[in-house]
């Protein structure tokens, strides 16, 4: 019984991180952008989020649960601030889009290593690509976390994860409710629709983009505050792409995206769980973490030729074009 | 100032890398009435009106709107000042419903719980119901436009024009993608408009609706104002021969048909799309040598899906496609190439050619894999040059260096002759034309019918395949009308007139 | 659109579009300028840590024996380095090559890094592991494997996208991480050195680089894989140039609607691209892990599997180019630590140069659209004034 509950507890915490990155690139793709960059989004903005959280560490009294909700923010920022670079490339300088998220990430995982190593030198004297973060504190919810099985959800929580749902529920309501989600939902399908109803193509796709980039740094730093419990290169785990694969199973919708998330985590904490269960020695659990890649690859098998992304997702738009 | 104009555009000069699109042009359009621009394709009077809709900012010469001088920076700096335009490819997003798509770029906004601002669509969808009401335009708010025929997404740009208070409406090319009597419709829809006081300022290149509708005309040809004439005292010839610059014949002479033996034949052919929808529904029919088969209908009706079959580009769902008296029902797309069938596709730059390849590789995309052009896998260059050499000479293809010019900086019009060369040269007993002379001017249009024609005298079979019903009045022996993916009439060309034909295309089988 | 200023024929932004946008050269001038604002860009980013940029860019020079050091071990001289560089370069352009293979035809290998590592991987255990093969066959043998197994999962790929519809992209990189923790799993439970934490090494028979050659004077470690490399090149390019197949394989890259509507078989032309493109990378794998390292360090992928895409993008996507890119690139990764001693820059602003000059590869087709539209402009005009004068004369 214990290990379903720790299957479910670790599973959500590893799912809604996923699940805000991978709401993210939804934003992106929604808006007419193809959107690989995810990976190195969510890394740099855990970059910023970590430099922020030293910073506070070492010069104010805050506690260490402030300071998450500090980095927390910053990863936003950071992560909005990087995502400036693809929306440029693939919305200013024509690149291709695919080739520009690729290069995102090999750029970010380069800029983010050789910064933190050269932070680390300086304010430390050591040369360390690391930065140490602890693990974020938990909660539980009093008395329903005592039931059996549906208890396990209401357990050992991180806030971050009220937080993320939160504001992947406003995430949601901007798409389909308001003036700036039509907006961009139309940019995807049809852009020159857009510019001539009198909208900013280009700049609700900026927009989308940076949005993009904001809610990737979250899902990033929230790794780093569980997971790793520092932020260092092996950020760069894969897990950017494993929105992106939740996101075409999702069909690019918000709901569904959400519990394909759950599942992979599910899935994987299970994997773990087993392990343990089956008594094998830790080695075995590189196998196990094998277990969301090769489910990737068979979901895409049977989902792929159903989906339907954005119709202009991928192409270069051109305002001039007659 | 003189405010007897509502529109006054003046000395207007636009170029866009390569071309000059707009020379110089001054136009004055009066309140009420209606404007036509007549040219070409090419003659530059979109981007004339795209500069007055604020898409492109002129590079020379002033804007005036009732004599007030305005610089547009946006289409919605232009439709604050009541500016409105139905571009000639809608701009609508296929899966948002007619109500969104009217309302998008000026949302009604209102509040839940006095916080969350939200669109509120209802009360768009009211106001959109009064809208078309009043001016007889026919739809329902809440179906998706990706259900709904090209003619109601036309309404629904015209909606979203006056859902925006528009009083000068701008109609780029709206009579291209309907019947005649959809046509019909839309110039009663605009003698309303003009009613409720509306100025209309009508793109187009057909002299017959600025006939029937227009006030004044203004005629342009590469860019350059040629003239503006009043319609009523102006016979229509002199109008075509204003267009064009020279003597324009209208109709293609052509002489009667000498038939051979049946060439293609389509049995009970059923098509499906991606989506296992029957695109195209139990269609039969026969194609002769020496015989110009001509398949009139609205884009979209399964046209497209059917010729794609023939060729192989899509599966046959269920019967059977002979040539020659062979079955090439499931045979692969080379094969029925090489057992003769020739194909000039609609989409030429999707399908036709190779766009980053030179013209000498797009000359011989029919014959690379084969000898002479090539030899055990390596391909032979010289034999590519020497062949492109001839076919450019005898299509009278231009092109800046021969056989290694790119395709990508040819002209569109020079791209389909390179395509209707190569396959004219496959003398295949069947060769396929769809939409053969789209986005073409006229020139180059009266050229590809008389290669049409002659292919037709040589005893190839032709299967045209066209939206364009002047088209083929002009060149069908035999009409086969699609509608809705079903054959509705076959008929020799003789017994058919273009009323007959245009009420098929809409589905109305009685007389 | 706005107004933009009144061009002029002269200036160095016309005479840049000139060279930018001139349809025969613009294939080299086009990398040449990015070349130039990287190195811009990064000595900027070196004036702001406080560093001498030509300093550093001397070291990365004499890090890879294109210059002299200040001081060599015994036995090691410039030409040490020289092939020391030659034995990183050639995986690199192989797995450039591997790139090129695929992008020509319209496909993204991202997947270049796990299938290096999964051919290396093979390669060590089935040939490097075996001590009682002669150098003559293991060799032979080595390459052979890495063929293979790169091949086969080039072609699974291919298989995915063509029969599944799954995006190479996606596709390559879960496969990626699969071979990650898959190899991870055995060399940790099976062929680990216990001190090194990584694979044990392999026989010198089955490794593609001949160590401690005695060459005028200088212990210099000597690279097959240069040589499989060089020839590669020249097979991929009569590939592309010259045969039905490459011409099949273009027309598929460049619109795969045209390629079917000319009778090519598109699937198969998927398939076999991304094999062929696979095999690149499994020989990439053999010479980088039988030749440059000797190991594999588990869990670990080979960053040089995504900078052979800044190195393929950088030559253009040409097989030629890919020479000089890798040359280019390889200066900067290799160079990194002697760079980083003399210097005292952490090691890793190697990788961020090669980033910056991915980005600014990644523009370059925005920098011919732009010198292109300049020319088209300037054209106008001139032709504009000719008119002017014409018709000045004919009142």
């Amino acid at each position: 019984m214990s290990y379903i509950n720790a299957m479910i507890t670790s599973g959500l915490a590893f799912a809604i991180p996923l699940f805000i990155m991978a709401v993210g690139g939804i934003y992106s793709e929604k808006s007419g952008i193809t959107n690989l960059a995810v990976e190195g989004f969510q890394g740099f903005g855990a970059f910023c989020g970590a430099v922020v959280a030293v910073f506070l560490g070492m010069n104010t009294g805050l506690s260490s649960s402030a300071i998450i909700y500090v980095a927390m923010l910053f990863s936003f920022i950071g992560g909005a601030i990087y995502a400036i670079i693809h929306a440029l490339l693939c919305i200013k300088f024509r690149a291709d889009q695919v080739i520009s998220g690729v290069v995102i990430n090999i750029l970010g995982v380069a800029l983010t290593t050789f910064l933190t190593t050269t932070i680390n030198t300086a304010l430390f004297g050591n040369a360390s690509n690391k930065f140490t973060l602890g693990v974020s504190p938990r909660f539980s919810v009093p008395g329903i976390s005592k039931i059996p099985i549906i208890g396990a959800v209401f357990t050992n929580i991180y806030p971050f994860e009220i937080i993320i749902l939160i504001i992947a529920v406003y995430a949601w309501y901007l798409m389909y409710k308001t003036k700036f989600g039509m907006r961009l939902r139309a940019c995807g399908e049809n852009p020159q629709a857009v510019d001539a109803a009198g909208g900013d193509g280009a700049k609700t796709r900026f927009l989308a983009v940076m949005s993009s980039g904001g809610l990737s740094g979250i899902g990033g730093i929230c790794f780093a505050y569980s997971l790793l419990s520092q932020f260092s290169p092996s950020i760069y785990l894969g897990y950017g792409y494993l929105a992106i694969a939740a996101m075409i199973f999702g069909n690019w919708n918000i709901i569904p995206t959400f519990f394909v998330c759950i599942f992979f985590g599910i899935a994987r904490a299970g994997g773990y769980q087993l392990c343990l269960a089956m008594g094998l020695a830790s080695i075995y659990s590189d196998l196990f973490l094998m277990i969301p890649y090769i489910l990737t690859l068979l979901l895409l098998m049977f989902f792929s030729k159903r989906n339907h992304p954005p119709k202009a997702a991928g192409e270069v738009y051109d305002k001039g074009k007659r | 100032m003189n405010s007897e104009y509502i529109v006054e555009m003046r000395n207007i000069t636009k170029s866009f890398p390569g071309i000059i699109a707009n020379d110089d042009v001054t136009i004055q359009v009066r309140k009420g009435e209606v404007y036509a621009l007549l040219g070409e394709n090419g003659a530059g009077k979109s981007t004339l009106m795209s500069m007055l809709y604020g898409m492109y900012e002129p590079d020379r010469g002033e804007i005036y709107i009732r004599g007030e001088k305005v610089v547009f920076k946006s289409p919605s700096e232009a439709a604050e000042k009541n500016i409105g335009m139905v571009h000639q490819h809608f701009k609508l997003v296929d899966n948002y419903t007619i109500g969104e798509n009217i309302v998008l770029g000026i949302e009604p906004m209102k509040k839940k719980f006095g916080i969350f601002p939200y669109v509120d669509m209802k009360e768009a969808n009211e106001k959109i119901a009064k809208l078309s009401k009043d001016y007889g335009l026919e739809v329902n708010p809440t179906d998706l436009i990706s259900d709904v025929n090209v003619s109601i997404k036309q309404r629904v740009e015209i909606l979203k024009m006056l859902y925006r208070e528009a009083e000068i409406l701008i109609f780029d090319e709206p009579t291209a993608i309907l019947t005649p009597q959809e046509i019909e419709y839309l110039l009663k829809i605009m003698e309303e408009l003009k009613k409720g006081g509306k100025t209309i300022i009508l793109i187009t290149h057909k002299i017959e609706e600025i006939r029937k509708i227009a006030d004044r005309c203004a005629i342009l040809r590469r860019g350059r104002l040629i003239d503006i004439l009043d319609v009523k005292s102006t016979s229509t010839q002199e109008m075509a021969n204003l267009m064009v610059g020279r003597k324009v014949e209208l109709t293609t002479d052509k002489q009667p048909p000498k038939f051979g033996k049946t060439v293609l034949e389509v049995e009970h052919l059923s098509v499906y799309d991606e989506s296992k929808v029957e695109v195209v529904k139990d269609v039969s029919f026969k194609v002769r040598a020496g015989e110009v088969f001509a398949i009139a209908g609205v884009s979209g009706n399964g046209q497209v899906e059917l010729a794609d079959a023939i060729t192989g580009l899509m599966k046959a769902g269920k019967g059977k496609i002979i040539l020659n008296g062979k079955d090439i029902t499931n045979e692969k797309i080379r094969q029925r190439t090489e057992d003769g069938i020739a194909y000039i596709p609609e989409d030429r730059q999707k399908y036709g050619v190779l766009l980053d390849f030179n013209l000498r590789d797009n000359l011989g995309l029919r014959k690379y894999y084969k000898p002479p052009f090539s030899q055990n896998g390596i391909l032979k260059f010289s034999e590519f040059e020497s062949y492109a050499v001839r076919l450019i000479d005898e299509y009278d293809i231009r092109c800046g260096q021969g056989g290694l010019t790119s395709l990508r900086s040819m002209s569109g019009g020079n791209q389909q002759k390179a395509i209707v060369g190569r396959e004219i040269e496959e003398h295949s007993p069947l060769i396929i034309f769809v939409q053969p002379t789209r986005g073409l001017d006229l020139g180059a249009i009266e050229n590809i019918h008389k290669e049409i024609i002659a292919e037709r005298d040589k005893g190839t079979a032709v299967l045209l395949i066209s939206l364009e019903l002047d088209e083929v009045m002009n060149l069908a022996d035999t009409i086969g009308v699609i509608y809705s993916g079903k054959m509705l009439k076959v008929a020799d060309a003789s017994t058919l007139d273009s009323q007959a034909v245009g009420r098929y295309m809409m589905g109305v089988t009685e007389a | 659109m706005k107004n933009e200023k009144v061009p002029s024929e002269k200036g160095f932004f016309a005479w840049l579009a000139k060279v930018l946008g001139h349809e025969k050269w613009n294939s080299v001038t086009v990398p040449i300028f990015t070349i130039i604002l990287t190195l811009i860009v990064s000595s900027i980013f070196l004036l702001i840590l406080g560093k001498n940029p030509l300093t550093a860019f001397y070291s990365f020079l004499a890090g890879n024996g294109f210059a002299a050091k200040a001081s060599y071990g015994a036995g090691n001289g410039m030409l040490s380095d020289f092939f020391a560089f030659l034995n990183i370069m050639a995986p690199m352009l192989l797995a450039a090559l591997a790139f090129i293979f695929a992008y020509r035809c319209g496909l993204f290998n991202i997947g270049i890094a796990g299938q290096m590592l999964m051919s290396g991987f093979m390669a060590t255990i089935l040939v490097g592991y075996n001590k009682a093969l002669p150098a003559a066959v293991a060799k032979p043998l080595v390459i052979i494997v890495g063929l293979v197994v790169g091949g086969l999962l080039g072609a699974f790929v291919g298989f995915l996208k063509y029969r599944f519809n799954i995006h190479e992209v996606v596709s390559t990189i879960m496969i990626n991480y699969i071979i990650s923790f898959l190899t991870g799993f055995f060399i940790n439970s099976r062929y680990v050195d216990s001190i090194t934490r990584s694979s044990k090494i392999c026989s010198s028979a089955a490794r593609l680089t001949c160590t401690k050659v005695l060459i005028g004077g200088y212990y210099c470690n000597v690279p097959l894989g240069i040589v499989v490399a060089l020839i590669m090149v020249f097979v991929v390019k009569f590939i592309f140039d010259r045969t039905v197949f490459g011409f099949d394989l273009r027309a598929v890259g460049s619109n795969r609607n045209a390629a079917t509507y000319a009778g090519i078989n598109v699937g198969k032309s998927i398939i076999m691209s991304m094999m062929l493109s696979g095999c690149l990378a499994g020989l990439a794998g053999v010479t980088y892990y039988l030749g440059y390292t000797n190991t594999i360090i588990p869990k670990t992928l080979a960053g040089m599997g995504y900078d052979a895409i800044a190195t393929a993008l950088l030559g253009n996507n040409t097989p030629v180019g890919a020479i000089f890119a890798s040359v280019l690139i390889t200066i900067f990764q290799n160079g990194a630590n002697y760079m980083s001693s003399t210097l005292g820059v952490a090691k890793e602003i190697a990788s961020v140069i090669t980033g910056i000059l991915l980005l600014f590869s990644a523009c370059s087709g925005f920098f011919r659209y732009l010198s292109k539209n300049k020319l088209n402009r300037i054209a106008d005009e001139k032709r504009a004034l000719e008119r002017a004068r014409k018709e000045a004369e004919s009142k």
